[in-house]
């Protein structure tokens, strides 16, 4: 749905991107993260027509974001960082003003402009001016105005930032409902607790340049991480740890305070072995966690340099 | 003990503590600007060209050496005030500039309320962003100083006459700066400060002492000069500019204009209160910022906006039961254009219909006021007037379409909200259209006011009919090119200030500086060229001269159109017809401009958005 082809962008001497290739499926949530001034942004605005690459090709639903940008805005929903609003708007007005920007007939407006509203639980504010209302509300308004035209890309930069706790989880919640609506977003974000939670792939992105682009399995693969386990048993733990590392699938077992931390290889899944070795070895086992490999865990090993 | 007492009393009257730190950081921080230094030398070529520009004329190149000579002390004298004079209009525009971003940029910059939070009192604040910007003034006039010296030694300019110019010009800039720097305290945008301040200036020194001299000319009819004398006394108190023409008159003609020095109020009176009103305002701002230093600390104001209010009332009439405001009807579906609708919907005063409304009934109150003291002198059949009142509204109706044009893309750039407009399936003609028909539609309420005047007075036969006509060509052309160049500044720039600023510097360049050039320049080559004529005609004040003199007054107004007579600056009459055709020609030529304006406006509408 979306694609890039050794996108990049120069400001000056300063490169921004650097062939960028990036390729992300339809009804798929990615998250694209990386530092201030990774080069986060700067994507985003290529891919919603604003900026011109300096070199390469973005592609949105088949059409080049270049060449055929009329297409491409109709496509796409852009949430910018930073959301302007206009002094002197009401919300209703607002959102109306943007319908019919996006070419919506004037009888239909009414009716979506209040779908919006009531998907972004905004219905009470409608005759409020825009700018009086706070970031979270300024935020909901923001992700009412890109659904006004149910594009098929969503294109969102830090929709999350500025909104309490409950908006957030609120924000989660829609942006789940918008994937099983069958959208495709594109979601950038320093909060990657979150992104974790709803992302199916991620980006990795640093100095311009695309560090890593998959899954989070994929992560776990690329960064050498296998399945973590957290075990607690009963009685004698130290036995416990001697039985679990004469099993060749395990990388390391280490006692933590009140349960074993146990790593396998990345390429040794080791289904069901340990709760086997510890049964056979007579000890009593109280539970098995599986402990998944964290996003921000990810994030600071790759961007450390890990990789390169 | 004793030098320890003396150390900290030293301390304590230390004139930096007017200022605190703020002083040495403005000084600072402008030593970094560019647009400082940009400033000075425009000032230095200006006063350098003006100074050439008196030298000229007053000696002759082809005449003798010995009358040449003899020349020269006439010469001085007037190259001493046209300094002075130059000195005293530029300080205070100067003075406008540099301090309308004074406290509107530490409040846009959420630095305001900061400094509240450190020992810093607002006093500090208010007299260090004041005096600072007077120190460089003062720099400005200091660069003039060794050629008025001069010029003193050599020209018999009497020490009296370079002090009084030199104290009035500093105190009318105190008080210029004071009040700008009043007015940056709730506004967000320095053209809004800048404009808001020179019409504050000009309604103080213009408009009221000319309703008060139409007054002394009805008192003069009926109470005899002594109470005029009063009068005049006490306008010239308030009033730099009639101390300055005062003084000036006094050192050419002492003896001949000595009844106009004599009604004037000293200087050092003058000055006084000017000091006066500058320390009342300086009070008063004081007040002010730390209000609403205080408030921005706690998060309740933004600049430029009343939305805090505005919120109170709608939380008064919400009905929680109800779930939803009362206000539903105030919501205006979108019709047409959505981008002419939405130009529309920003009000053309800020602060909503109660001021918009408010500032047309003093406008109209004004306009009857001078109507009627026109009709008692019976000024109202004169061609003169008229041609005043039209270039009055023509050039505000300009100035509005100057600034509105200007600032309707920066605006949005500004408030962050241009990028989401671009996303849109709008294209770049519907947008830069839909600006334009906006711009246009804002400035109506201005020439309306025109187009009542022409009207109005067409219809009780002071106006000929024609006129009408040759107007609606005249302000058509002009403001098409106007709001062109406004939208093509406006999607250059990033900041509104910078469009509004080029879009002025552009019309001052071509209908203002260029005129003055070429005719110095017809000066000195003793010929007129075809072009110069058909350039000074081009002008949009000098079209509005040529027509309302031709048509106004019972006589033009009553007569045939065959019989009217256009007379143009450097060439003789012409009759309707071919006056109209030049007209027609002027207003093509700038519509023809306009559109490429706006065509470059559309080509870099998408480019340099962040």
């Amino acid at each position: 749905m979306i694609q890039t082809k050794g996108l990049s962008k120069r400001y000056g001497s300063l490169e921004a991107l650097v062939d960028l290739n990036l390729e992300i499926s339809r009804g798929e949530i990615f998250g694209f993260i990386g530092p201030n001034g990774a080069g986060k942004t700067t994507t985003m605005r290529i891919l919603s027509t604003l900026l011109e690459p300096t070199k390469g090709q973005a592609f949105i639903d088949g059409l080049d974001v270049r060449k055929e940008g009329h297409k491409v805005r109709r496509t796409i929903g852009y949430m910018p960082d930073f959301m302007g609003v206009y002094d002197d708007l009401k919300v209703f007005e607002y959102l109306e003003f943007f319908a019919a920007a996006f070419g919506i007939e004037s009888k239909k407006r009414k009716s979506i402009v209040e779908g919006v509203l009531e998907l972004t639980d905004l219905q009470g504010k409608r005759a409020e001016t825009v700018d009086s209302l706070s970031r979270g509300m300024q935020q909901r308004l923001g992700l009412a105005r890109v659904l006004l035209h149910d594009p098929k890309v969503l294109i969102l930069d830090e929709p999350a930032s500025g909104l309490d706790p409950r908006a957030r989880i609120e924000i989660r919640e829609l942006l789940r409902e918008l994937r099983r609506m069958g959208k495709t977003i594109m979601i950038s974000s320093h909060i990657l607790s979150e992104l974790e939670e709803i992302c199916d792939h991620v980006g990795i992105i640093e100095n311009g340049r695309l560090i890593f682009s998959g899954s989070m399995e994929q992560i776990r693969i690329q960064l050498g991480l296998g399945n973590k386990v957290k075990v607690r048993v009963t009685g004698n733990q130290e036995m416990a740890i001697e039985l679990l590392k004469g099993l060749s699938e395990i990388q390391e077992v280490k006692a933590l305070d009140d349960h074993i931390a146990v790593t396998f290889y990345p390429d040794k899944p080791g289904d069901g072995i340990i709760a086997r070795t510890l049964v056979n070895g007579g000890i009593d086992i109280i539970s098995l966690e599986p402990v998944r490999v964290k996003l921000d865990e990810a994030f600071l090993h790759l961007t450390k340099g890990i990789v390169h | 003990m004793s030098w320890q007492t003396l150390y900290s009393a030293c301390k304590r009257i230390n004139p930096l503590w007017l200022t605190g730190p703020i002083f040495e950081k403005e000084l600072v921080v402008s030593s970094r600007r560019r647009r400082n230094y940009v400033l000075r030398f425009a000032y230095v070529a200006l006063l350098s060209f003006l100074v050439l520009m008196v030298w000229i004329p007053n000696i002759s190149m082809s005449s003798s050496l010995a009358y040449q000579t003899a020349r020269m002390s006439v010469a001085g004298l007037w190259i001493v005030t046209t300094i002075c004079f130059y000195q005293f209009i530029m300080t205070q525009f100067t003075a406008v500039i540099m301090l309308s971003t004074a406290i509107s940029d530490e409040i846009y910059h959420k630095t305001l309320g900061l400094l509240m939070t450190t020992p810093i009192t607002s006093f500090q604040i208010v007299m260090g962003k004041l005096l600072s910007k007077l120190l460089q003034m003062l720099l400005l006039i200091g660069i003039s100083f060794p050629l008025l010296v001069i010029l003193r030694v050599f020209g018999g300019v009497p020490w009296s006459y370079i002090l009084s110019s030199f104290c009035i010009t500093i105190t009318a800039s105190l008080f210029a700066g004071a009040l700008t720097l009043y007015f940056s305290i709730r506004g967000r945008y320095a053209y809004a400060v800048i404009l808001k301040s020179i019409f504050t200036l000009a309604m103080l020194y213009l408009f009221i002492p000319m309703i008060m001299i139409f007054l002394m000319v009805l008192i003069t009819q009926s109470t005899g000069p002594s109470s005029a004398m009063k009068l005049m006394y006490v306008i010239s108190l308030f009033n730099p500019f009639f101390q300055m023409y005062g003084a000036t008159v006094s050192l050419f003609m002492g003896r001949i204009f000595g009844t106009f020095g004599a009604a004037l109020s000293p200087w050092t009176w003058h000055c006084l209160t000017l000091l006066g009103l500058t320390i009342l305002l300086v009070a008063r701002s004081v007040t002010i910022v730390r209000r609403v230093a205080r408030s921005q600390a706690v998060g309740e104001f933004e600049i430029g906006s009343r939305r805090r209010i505005k919120k109170k009332k709608h939380e008064a009439v919400l009905k929680p039961e109800e779930g939803r405001y009362f206000s539903d009807s105030e919501i205006k579906p979108v019709k047409g254009s959505p981008i002419v609708w939405k130009e529309l919907r920003v009000p053309f005063i800020r602060g909503g219909r109660r001021s918009s409304k408010i500032a047309l009934g003093f406008s109209l109150a004004a306009l009857f006021l001078c109507y009627l003291l026109n009709h008692i002198t019976d000024a109202l059949d004169s061609e003169a007037t008229h041609f005043g009142y039209a270039l009055v509204f023509v050039l505000l109706g300009l100035i509005t379409n100057i600034v509105l044009s200007a600032t309707t893309i920066t605006g949005e750039k500004e408030s962050g909200s241009w990028p989401i407009l671009l996303t849109t399936p709008l294209d770049n003609w519907q947008i830069i259209i839909g600006k334009a028909i906006g711009v246009f539609r804002r400035c109506l309420p201005i020439w309306l006011f025109l187009a009542g005047h022409l009207i109005l007075f067409t219809l009780v036969k002071y106006i000929h009919p024609i006129a009408i006509f040759q107007m609606v060509l005249v302000v058509a052309g002009s403001m098409f090119f106007l709001g062109c160049s406004g939208l093509y500044f406006s999607s250059l720039m990033k900041r509104t200030t910078s469009a509004v600023v080029a879009n002025l510097g552009f019309v001052a360049f071509l209908w203002f500086v260029m005129p003055i050039f070429l005719s110095f320049m017809m000066q000195i080559t003793r010929s007129t060229p075809e072009w110069m004529n058909a350039y000074l005609s081009a002008n949009p004040a000098v079209q509005t001269g040529v027509v309302m003199i031709a048509c106004s007054g019972s006589g033009n107004a009553g007569s045939s159109v065959l019989n009217l007579q256009y007379r143009w600056p450097l060439e003789g009459s012409e009759n309707f017809i071919r006056a109209t055709i030049i007209i027609f020609v002027v207003a093509v030529c700038y519509t023809v401009f306009g559109l490429l304006m706006l065509y470059r406006a559309r080509v870099r509408l998408r480019r340099n958005i962040f």
